[in-house]
C-alpha cells in the first residue's frame, strides 16, 4: 500500500509541475513584448514578407490572422485595451471601421502613397492595389459580348453562368461601394436581379477563377490578381480578365492598407513595419509574388496589367467605404445571395 | 515513510465536503458560457436577428439534421446488424474499418470532397483523363449531407451494435412460429427492441449535425453555425451572433436532455439477462453482398478521402508549391491537446467522486451541467466566452489559460463517463477499510481509489486528447494571437483554396489522431 502512495505522489508532483508550466506559458505574454500585428491578409500571402521584416529589423513579431472585418470588429470590441500594435487589412472598409482607434501616421509615410489610396484623416495608408474585374472563359464568351458595366451583367443570357463569392470581403466591399455610388435601393435591386440569374456560389475568388479556367462558369466577379497567380502555376490559359469600362463599382480600385493603433506602446517599431511595407523590397514582392499593384517606391506592376490610372473607377472616397459595409451584408442576405 | 500533512484548516472539514468544494470549483467555469447564452436568450438579444432569417436557418438546419440522421441510421443500422448478428467473416476488421471514419473531422471530410472535385480536383482530373467532363464543386445541402452522413455512421454503429448483439432471439422465433412473415417480424418484434438504441443514435447524430461548423462552413450550407460565424466575422455588432448562438444552444440542450432520457432506458433495456441467438447465416452471395456494402462504405468514407489528401500532397511536392509546412501547428496541436487531457484527468477526479459516491440533487446538478455544456455547439460556447471575457474577465481574453479551460469544461463528460465506470467498480468498503486503518483521506484516494480509476481515466483522457485535436470553432474564436493549430490550418487553407497546404495539415491531423483513436476503439471493442 505504501508503494501505491509513493507512485501516486510522484505522479501528482509530475502533473502539478506540468500544469504549472503550462499555465505559466499561457499567462505570461513574455517579458519583452513582440510587435503584434492583426493581419486580415492570409498567412500564405504576407507570411513570408513579415518574416523578412522580422529578420531584417531584428524585431520579434507576432501575427493574429483572421478575416479583415472580423479583426476590425475585434479591435472595436477590445477598444483602447487592445494589445495589437498594427492592423493590416485587405480592404478600406475594415480599415475605416478601425480608424477611430488608430493614430495619425507621420507625413513621410502618408505621402509615399497617392491621396486616393489613403485615409482622409491620415490614419491608414494603402499598401497594394487590387482591382475588381470580370473573369471570363474565352471558349464560352466572345470578346464582343463582354459586358461594359455591371448592369450588362444582368442580361438573361448570363443566367446560370456567373460565379460569385457573396460572403467574401472583396465582394462585400464592392457592394458597399455600390451603395455609396448608387444608393441602397438601387443596390438591392441590382443584387436581386443578380440572384434571379441563379449565379454559382463560391466561398472565395480563387475557385471562381479556376472554374472559369475549366469552363465551369462563363463569367465571374473577382479581383484581378487571382488569374495571374493561376498563370504563374502554369494554368489559367483559358480564362481572361476583363476590366469594366463604365467606371462603375465593377472596376473598383481598392487598396489593402495598414495603420497603427493609438494605444500601441511600440509605435516606432510599428512605423518601421509600415515603412518596410512601402519600401521597394516589399512593393516588389506585391508586384511579383501577389500580382497586386504596387502603390509606392515607383515599382511597376506585372507587365500584363494595364496601368492603374487607366482604370475608370467610381468617384467615391474610400475613407467612407466602411459606413456602407454593414448595410452591404444585410442587402446581400436580403437579396437571397447567401 | 513520507507523511502528507494536510493543512490544519483542511482537516477541519469532513473529507467529503472537500470533494464537494473541489467539484464545485471545477464546474464553476461551466456556468460562464451557460449563463451568457441564457442571458442572450432572455434579454432580447435574439430580436436583433430578423424572424425570417431565424426561420430560414431553422428550416435549413432541420432539413440537414433530418437527412443526415435518417441516412446514417439506415447505413449504420445495416453495418451494426452485419457485424453483430450475422456470420460475416472478418468481423473484427469490419468493426475497426467501420469505426475509423470517426477520426475524420468534418472539415477534413469537406476538404477531401472539395479537393476531389472542381476544376483541378483529383477525381475531376482522373475523370477528365478518361474523357469525362469536370465534376462540379459540390456545395450546399447535398455536399454537407454527404460528408456529415459518412462521419455519423460510426456514431450510429456504436449506439446500435450492442443492442443488436443482445437481441432476444426467442421473441423472433416465437413470432415466426406463430406464422408471422420475415418482414412482419422485423417491424413488430425486432425493431421495437432496437428502438431505444436507434433513438439514442438518432439524437446523437442530430446533435452532431446541429453542432457541426467545419463542413457546413466550407461547403457553404446556410445553417445556424455558419450564420453565427458569418455574423461574427462580417459585422461589428455582436448581438446577432450571440442571439443566434443562444437559440442554437437552447435547441442543443433540449436534444441532450432527450438523449440522456433514452440512454438510461437503453441501459435498463439491454441489462436484462437473456440468451443471445445464433448468428444469422449468410450464404456465399450474402457474404459477398455484405462485404461489398462494408467495402463501399469504407472506400467512400475513408479510403477515397485519404487518397485525395495524399494526392494533393504529392502534387504539391512535385510542383514545389508546398512551402509553408505546418510543423509549428503540429507541435501546438499536440501540446495543447496533451495539456487539456492532463488537466481534464486531474480535475475530473472530484466530479467523478461526488457524482458516483453521493447520488443527490447537487450531484445531479453538477452532472447535468457538464452534459448540457457538452451538447452546446462549440461555436456557441466560443461566442459566449468572447462576450464573457470582454465584459467580465478581461485578463483571460484570448489567453491559453482560457482556451484550455474551455476545452476542459466542454469535454469533461468524455472523461467523466469512463472514470465513473471505473470508480463504480471500486467498492467504497475498500476506502473505508483504508480509512479505518488510519490513512488520511488524501492518502486513501492516492493509494486506493486513483489506481483503480486509472483505466477509465486513461481511456477518457485519450478521448479528450482526440477531441481537442479536432476542435475547430471554439479554437477559431478563442485562440491567442498566432496560436494556429492543425485544425485551424486545414480550415483556413481550405477556405482560401490552398488545398495542398490544407491536405498536408489534414493528413498530419489524421496521423496524430490514430493512436488515441486506437485506445478509444479498443475500449469500445472490449465493451
Amino acid at each position: 500500500m505504501s508503494s501505491g502512495f509513493q507512485v501516486g505522489r510522484r505522479r501528482r508532483t509530475l502533473l502539478t509541475a506540468l500544469l504549472t508550466a503550462g499555465l505559466l506559458v499561457g499567462a505570461c505574454g513574455g517579458a519583452d513584448d513582440p510587435l503584434l500585428i492583426y493581419s486580415g491578409r492570409g498567412e500564405e500571402l504576407v507570411g513570408p514578407l513579415i518574416e523578412e521584416f522580422s529578420d531584417s529589423s531584428g524585431l520579434e513579431v507576432e501575427v493574429r490572422y483572421a478575416g479583415s472585418t472580423e479583426l476590425a470588429s475585434t479591435l472595436l470590441e477590445e477598444g483602447s485595451g487592445t494589445e495589437a500594435d498594427v492592423f493590416l487589412a485587405q480592404d478600406p472598409a475594415s480599415l475605416g471601421l478601425a480608424a477611430p482607434l488608430m493614430a495619425t501616421l507621420p507625413s513621410d509615410v502618408i505621402e509615399a502613397v497617392p491621396p486616393r489610396f489613403r485615409d482622409r484623416g491620415h490614419r491608414w495608408v494603402g499598401v497594394s492595389g487590387r482591382i475588381r474585374t470580370v473573369i471570363y472563359d474565352r471558349d464560352q464568351v466572345q470578346v464582343s459580348d463582354l459586358p461594359a458595366s455591371i448592369d450588362d451583367l444582368l442580361d438573361p443570357r448570363w443566367a446560370g453562368m456567373i460565379g460569385v463569392a457573396p460572403t467574401n470581403g472583396s465582394f462585400l466591399a464592392f457592394v458597399a461601394a455600390m451603395i455609396l455610388d448608387r444608393g441602397e435601393a438601387a443596390t438591392l435591386e441590382w443584387l436581386k436581379e443578380l440572384a434571379a440569374l441563379d449565379p454559382l456560389d463560391y466561398p472565395k475568388n480563387s475557385p471562381i477563377v479556376a472554374a472559369a479556367d475549366a469552363g465551369e462558369v462563363g463569367l465571374g466577379l473577382v479581383n484581378h490578381y487571382y488569374l495571374l497567380r493561376l498563370q504563374a502555376e502554369g494554368a489559367g490559359k483559358r480564362a481572361a480578365n476583363h476590366f469594366l469600362s463604365a467606371g462603375d463599382p465593377g472596376s473598383l480600385v481598392m487598396p489593402s492598407g495598414v495603420g497603427v493603433l493609438s494605444g500601441s506602446e511600440q509605435s516606432e517599431d510599428a512605423h518601421r513595419f509600415i515603412e518596410f511595407l512601402l519600401s521597394e523590397t516589399a512593393q516588389r514582392y506585391f508586384a511579383e509574388q501577389t500580382y497586386e499593384y504596387p502603390l509606392a517606391a515607383g515599382v511597376r506592376p506585372a507587365a500584363s496589367l494595364p496601368p492603374i490610372d487607366s482604370i475608370p473607377t467610381p468617384a467615391i472616397d474610400l475613407s467612407d467605404l466602411h459606413t456602407a459595409l454593414e448595410r452591404a451584408t444585410d442587402l446581400v442576405a436580403e437579396a437571397g445571395l447567401l | 515513510m513520507g507523511v502528507a500533512r494536510p493543512a490544519p484548516r483542511l482537516r477541519a472539514l469532513p473529507p467529503n465536503t472537500w470533494w464537494w468544494v473541489l467539484a464545485g470549483v471545477v464546474m464553476l467555469p461551466a456556468a460562464a458560457p451557460l449563463g451568457v447564452l441564457a442571458y442572450g436568450l432572455v434579454s432580447g438579444v435574439v430580436t436583433t436577428v430578423p424572424m425570417a432569417r431565424l426561420l430560414e436557418l431553422a428550416a435549413n438546419t432541420g432539413a440537414l439534421g433530418a437527412a443526415v440522421t435518417s441516412t446514417s441510421l439506415l447505413i449504420g443500422g445495416a453495418s451494426a446488424w452485419l457485424v453483430s448478428r450475422t456470420d460475416l467473416p472478418g468481423k473484427k476488421l469490419a468493426t475497426v474499418l467501420v469505426l475509423t471514419p470517426f477520426a475524420v473531422p468534418s472539415f477534413v471530410g469537406a476538404l477531401a470532397l472539395l479537393g476531389a472535385t472542381g476544376a483541378d480536383g483529383i477525381l475531376s482530373t482522373a475523370w477528365a483523363w478518361m474523357g469525362g467532363d469536370v465534376i462540379r464543386y459540390p456545395s450546399g445541402f447535398w455536399a454537407a449531407w454527404l460528408v456529415l452522413t459518412l462521419i455519423s455512421v460510426p456514431l450510429v454503429h456504436l449506439a446500435v451494435a450492442p443492442a443488436v448483439r443482445s437481441l432476444n432471439p426467442t421473441l423472433e422465433e416465437a413470432a415466426r412460429g406463430l406464422g408471422a412473415g420475415r418482414l412482419k417480424v422485423f417491424w413488430t418484434v425486432t425493431l421495437p427492441q432496437l428502438r431505444p438504441s436507434l433513438t439514442a443514435g438518432a439524437l446523437l447524430v442530430g446533435l452532431y449535425t446541429l453542432s457541426d461548423f467545419g463542413a457546413v462552413s466550407l461547403l457553404r450550407y446556410d445553417t445556424f453555425t455558419r450564420a453565427i460565424y458569418l455574423e461574427y466575422a462580417g459585422r461589428v455588432d455582436r448581438r446577432p451572433a450571440l442571439g443566434l448562438a443562444a437559440v442554437l444552444a437552447a435547441v442543443a440542450v433540449l436534444l441532450v436532455w432527450l438523449e440522456r432520457g433514452t440512454r438510461t432506458r437503453g441501459v435498463w433495456f439491454t441489462a436484462r439477462p437473456r440468451r443471445t441467438g445464433s448468428p444469422v447465416r449468410l450464404g456465399l452471395g450474402g457474404k459477398i453482398l455484405g462485404w461489398g456494402f462494408l467495402g463501399t462504405l469504407v472506400t467512400v468514407s475513408l479510403l477515397v478521402p485519404v487518397a485525395v489528401l495524399i494526392a494533393w500532397v504529392m502534387r504539391g511536392l512535385i510542383s514545389g508549391v508546398l512551402v509553408n509546412q505546418p510543423w509549428a501547428e503540429l507541435g501546438r496541436s499536440m501540446w495543447v491537446a496533451l495539456l487539456t487531457a492532463l488537466v481534464a484527468g486531474v480535475v475530473v477526479a472530484p466530479v467523478a467522486m461526488v457524482t458516483t459516491r453521493y447520488r443527490n440533487r447537487w450531484a445531479g446538478l453538477l452532472e447535468g451541467g457538464a452534459w448540457a455544456l457538452y451538447g452546446v455547439p462549440h461555436i456557441a460556447v466560443g461566442m459566449a466566452m468572447i462576450v464573457f471575457t470582454l465584459w467580465l474577465a478581461r485578463p483571460l481574453y484570448q489567453t491559453l489559460v482560457l482556451l484550455v479551460g474551455v476545452y476542459v469544461v466542454m469535454f469533461l463528460p468524455q472523461i467523466l463517463g469512463p472514470s465513473r465506470d471505473s470508480l463504480g467498480r471500486v467498492s467504497p468498503s475498500m476506502e473505508e477499510a483504508s480509512r479505518s486503518l488510519g490513512r488520511s483521506p488524501l492518502r486513501t484516494f492516492m493509494g486506493i481509489t486513483l489506481p483503480l480509476m486509472a483505466p477509465g481515466l486513461l481511456s477518457g483522457a485519450a478521448l479528450v486528447f482526440l477531441t481537442t485535436l479536432r476542435e475547430l470553432p471554439a479554437t477559431l474564436l478563442l485562440r491567442p494571437a498566432g496560436f494556429e493549430t492543425l485544425a485551424i490550418r486545414v480550415w483556413s487553407a481550405t477556405g482560401e483554396g490552398f488545398y495542398t497546404q490544407g491536405a498536408l495539415a489534414g493528413l498530419l491531423l489524421l496521423l496524430v489522431a490514430a493512436l488515441p483513436l486506437a485506445i478509444v476503439t479498443r475500449h469500445e471493442l472490449i465493451r
